[in-house]
């Protein structure tokens, strides 16, 4: 991993599109500023990591888990 | 994967055919194709079709077309929880390509099936928006948007913790 020193408002540049900037630290957080084409989506790990799981978990379903007549929670219909 | 292209002889587009491990072989039209440009988080591909299996099933899936073992399945959000709400970051949006109205965009949230109804769970945190053939999986903004949210169990416990 590259691991560099910034201070309060200098910059990294990732290629020619991606600019972080470290905003402000205080204390034990640090604030950072992310510039980048909005074709490229930006998350916070832990939520795309838990997207991620879940993504393959759901990947993991078998069709015969899923039968096409089971019931919804908005079905008014009598059963 | 295995793909082949066919020719269907006077119709709109070339009708592909593509091998999936779930459904056999089916027939895609390209227009029924939808472009993910950046994918779905953490699984390949960067395109999908959706596989509904009869008009009004509950649960349609999301195959890929670049992997036939690849189908995750989805369902209407709204089906499931009356007061889901969908909000996007600025830069999803712009992403997306709509500001704040999603009336036109189309709203999946992917499905976890399990042995038992209880175990049924879908991401209310990360849904798919669909809007003109082009699909992104965002972040949902609402609070609570729980990534597991039970789809069966006790109306009483439902979407109670987020992510």
């Amino acid at each position: 991993m590259l691991i560099i020193t910034r201070r309060p408002g200098e910059k990294i540049m990732i290629g020619d599109d991606v600019v972080v900037e470290v905003i402000e630290v205080n204390g034990s957080s640090v604030r950072i500023g992310i510039d980048a084409p909005k074709s490229i989506p930006v998350y916070r790990e832990e939520i795309w990591d838990a997207v991620r799981a879940e993504n393959r978990a759901a990947a993991e379903s078998q069709v015969d888990l899923l039968p096409d007549d089971l019931p919804t929670r908005t079905t008014t219909s009598p059963q | 994967m295995s793909m082949t292209s066919n020719n269907q002889g006077g119709g709109a587009g070339m009708a592909i055919k593509l091998q999936t491990s779930h459904f056999g072989e089916i027939q895609v039209s390209p227009e029924e194709i939808i472009e993910f440009p950046a994918g779905l988080i953490g699984l390949g591909g960067t395109r999908y079709v959706i596989v509904t299996r009869t008009p009004d099933a509950a649960f349609s899936w999301l195959q890929s077309m670049d992997d036939g073992e690849l189908a995750i399945p989805v369902t209407d959000p709204w089906r499931f929880f009356d007061d889901f709400v969908v909000e996007l970051a600025d830069a999803d949006a712009d992403r997306v390509g709509i500001e704040d109205a999603l009336d036109q965009a189309a709203i999946w949230v992917t499905v976890r099936a399990a042995a038992e109804l209880d175990d049924f769970c879908a991401n209310l945190r990360a849904p798919i928006v669909v809007v003109d053939g082009t699909g992104h999986q965002v972040i949902n903004q609402a609070s609570p948007a729980p990534v597991r949210a039970p789809l069966f169990s006790g109306l009483q416990e439902e979407s109670t913790q987020a992510a």
